[in-house]
């Protein structure tokens, strides 16, 4: 028994002491290898395991980075004009453009085809994607809508990605980025603030909290930190995982200069 | 039948025509306010001024990459902060990489990709101190030649006058000819 014991305080001073060179690996000034980073839904790069994906105002270009300082393009898709961001979720991607949304299929990375275009109404852009539901902002002001402005949050369902199909839609202001977790959906108004949406029941956003002081352009929440850009700076905030709690706290701000 | 087609042709041709013309607004379109956005040009040479520089102050933050315990924060047309954001409530920033024309980037382990105006390139930042430039692919992402913005006036972009690394709003007294 005395033998046994001894062992598993063996053991435990073993798994300490990892853990502990994880962490000092983690916080210390060096980045380690081999990790995949997460961006906001106003990216154009994006990486998902060896793949880099680029979108140009035109195409979807695919890099392999197996060796990571020699990206060697392996691919190039052709779209239309006014390509803006580019949101990779499990097995497709999501290109958000102009004029609609392209959803790629990626189970093979290096050689995405593309499985459908949505088009709504002339406008924009990024897109973001939990479960079977996309949301986009379209952002009023674009091509044949220039004058229109008409901006919206639209629901999209992509369970099948084939086929997607609109199923909520709601005004927005001038919305940018926007960024999903959860039952919280974060959208950037731009200089009209951050707005926070209850998407408990995902086909329905609910404005929840506004915060119009919070200019933002770009978004990214992520095991409950939350980290907006805008033109006054760079914000962060914790939050709750249920959104009944009410649980935003600022954590820190970077103002501008 | 014949004036009719008459008529309607050069009504349709408008109509397309109009559709596509994403640079001149129609005369109803949005109301000019005497600003607009100009661009920034760079010489071949001066677009690969890159490298790293000591932590400097946001100005006009982009897009957001987080990576583990880091945070990489575009400074639009001009470069990347690195930030260590262990502790979220007092995020340290540690350096900046100017890079002229820099609006993207993605990392993955050691490795930052970012755009440097028409070219991508790749930085090793295993120090993020010390980042260093790996590797230059020149032209692989055609340039944008217009500003990151939407529902503004701006100054055509002219390629012989370099490559547009950034936009600059400025008033003007008259209403540029560009428009998105």
């Amino acid at each position: 028994m005395k033998k046994y014991t001894t062992f598993l305080s063996f053991l435990s001073l073993v798994a300490l002491s990892l853990l502990l060179w994880q962490c000092n690996m983690g916080s210390a000034d060096s980045v380690s290898p081999n990790q995949n980073g997460t961006g906001g839904s106003m990216a154009r790069f994006a990486i998902t395991g060896n793949t880099l994906y680029i979108v140009t105002r035109q195409s979807l270009d695919v890099y392999d980075i197996t060796q990571p300082d020699a990206p060697t393009r392996q691919a190039k898709a052709e779209l239309g004009l006014g390509i803006e961001t580019i949101f990779p979720y499990r097995q497709n991607l999501f290109v958000g453009a102009n004029d609609g949304m392209y959803i790629f299929n990626n189970q093979q990375p290096q050689a995405p085809t593309l499985l459908s275009k949505y088009t709504h109404v002339m406008s924009c852009d990024p897109v973001v994607v939990q479960n079977q539901y996309a949301y986009v902002t379209l952002r009023g002001g674009v091509g044949c809508r220039q004058w229109v402005n008409n901006s919206s949050l639209d629901v999209v369902d992509v369970s099948d990605p084939a086929n997607p199909k609109l199923i909520n839609s709601q005004p927005m202001q001038s919305p940018y980025g926007l960024g999903v977790d959860g039952d919280k959906l974060f959208v950037c108004e731009g200089i009209s603030g951050l707005k926070v949406f209850d998407i408990s029941d995902p086909t329905q956003p609910r404005l929840h909290h506004n915060y119009p002081e919070v200019a933002s352009y770009d978004v990214i929440p992520r095991q409950n930190l939350l980290i907006v850009t805008g033109q006054n700076g760079l914000y962060q905030y914790r939050y709750g995982d249920n959104i009944a709690e009410n649980s935003m706290e600022l954590l820190s701000k970077i103002p501008v200069e | 039948m014949k004036r009719f087609i008459y008529s309607i042709v050069p009504l349709l041709v408008l109509l397309i025509t109009s559709c596509y013309r994403e640079t001149e607004p129609f005369l109803n379109g949005p109301g000019f306010d005497g600003t607009g956005y100009r661009p920034l040009y760079a010489t071949a040479t001066e677009l690969t001024h890159v490298q790293t520089a000591p932590a400097r102050a946001l100005k006009n933050p982009g897009k957001i990459y987080v990576l583990g315990n880091y945070l990489f924060v575009n400074e639009m047309g001009t470069g990347i902060h690195i930030l260590d954001n262990t502790d979220p409530s007092t995020p340290v920033n540690l350096s900046f990489v100017a890079i002229p024309g820099n609006y993207d980037l993605a990392v993955k382990g050691t490795w930052l990709y970012a755009d440097n105006g028409p070219d991508l390139l790749v930085f090793n930042v295993a120090n993020p101190r010390q980042v260093q430039l790996s590797k230059r692919i020149k032209d692989a992402i055609p340039a944008n030649n217009y500003p990151p913005h939407q529902d503004v006036y701006f100054e055509c972009a002219d390629p012989k006058q370099g490559i547009v690394v950034g936009w600059e709003k400025v008033t003007m007294a008259t209403r540029p000819s560009c428009f998105r």
